[in-house]
């Protein structure tokens, strides 16, 4: 098995971090939620790696949280009221 | 009709706790949907895994998400569960377009994920306080600035922006990243002297 140098390796982490958060930008225009700047720089190994690391993530918030919510949960809660207005126009 | 027929048929019309809580997102109740959130979470991005080298998973969830509360002010299901087992559809068509909109799957891996079987789905995330507690005692444990770091990550739950996040501490975005990085290791290591490992962490 190869290894990936140390400072790639530590570069790879820090994409891997970016893209565990459950921030997501939304496309000006349509609103659709983007994909992470961070998941685009990563190569298809990295990504099953980030898939894990998101599930662990959510996992670890969820028995965190008092009301067991993620913080993808509560990153769309909190776009509820833009939603609902973008319903009513 | 014999007890363990009748059994059967009343787990099998039961309402869950999921088809409750969609019956009262459906009047715009958003409580109800934080609690159809929680339950359903999990499943629906454990049934995603297939897709995680050709999208941004956790952008297609989201996306999923929010349009079922859109749907659920008209959408009418019956069934146990129905409300996941829609969901799962939802995601996964959302996935598809997304990867036939970024060009990352061959004919083939499309046909494969086009035709993935309906997966079984175990709606029941529990909180167990016990974890709870340990794991704030291991981030307590946790040197101060990739603890600050993790807490505010956490605290702030997806709605700012990481560069945000790291003004904040005053730290470049590299070292705020770099920070969680090394609170996420250890804290993993942390749980794992206390026999949990949770999946997709390393210790």
């Amino acid at each position: 098995m190869t290894r990936k140098p140390r400072g790639d390796r530590d570069a790879t982490e820090v994409l891997l971090e970016a893209a565990t958060s459950a921030f997501r930008a939304r496309a000006a225009d349509s609103g659709r939620v983007e994909p992470s700047p961070a998941w685009w720089d990563l190569g298809p190994v990295e990504r099953d790696e980030l898939f894990a690391r998101q599930m662990a993530s959510r996992i670890l918030e969820q028995s965190l949280d008092a009301l067991g919510l993620s913080t993808t949960a509560r990153s769309v809660l909190r776009r509820l009221p833009w939603i609902d207005q973008l319903g009513e126009s | 009709m014999s007890d363990s027929l009748r059994l059967g048929l009343d787990r099998e019309t039961a309402m869950t706790e999921i088809d409750q809580a969609y019956e009262r997102m459906r009047a715009g109740d958003a409580r109800a949907f934080e609690a159809w959130l929680r339950r359903v979470e999990l499943p629906l991005r454990a049934s995603l895994r297939s897709f995680a080298r050709a999208v941004d998973v956790e952008a297609v969830l989201q996306e999923g998400l929010l349009r079922m509360w859109k749907l659920a002010q008209t959408l009418e299901l019956e069934g146990p569960n129905a409300s996941l087992r829609y969901a799962l559809r939802v995601v996964h068509n959302l996935a598809l377009m997304e990867a036939r909109a970024l060009k990352r799957l061959t004919p083939f891996d499309l046909e494969v994920l086009e035709n993935l079987p309906e997966m079984q789905v175990d709606p029941d995330p529990t909180t167990d306080p016990g974890l709870r507690r340990l794991i704030r005692t291991c981030i307590e444990l946790l040197p101060p600035r990739p603890r600050q770091a993790l807490l505010l990550r956490l605290q702030d739950a997806g709605l700012s922006p990481d560069r945000d996040l790291a003004e904040m501490l005053t730290m470049k975005v590299n070292t705020f990243l770099q920070n969680i990085v090394r609170a996420r290791k250890l804290l993993s290591q942390c749980l794992a002297k206390h026999g949990i490992t949770v999946e997709g962490t390393r210790p």
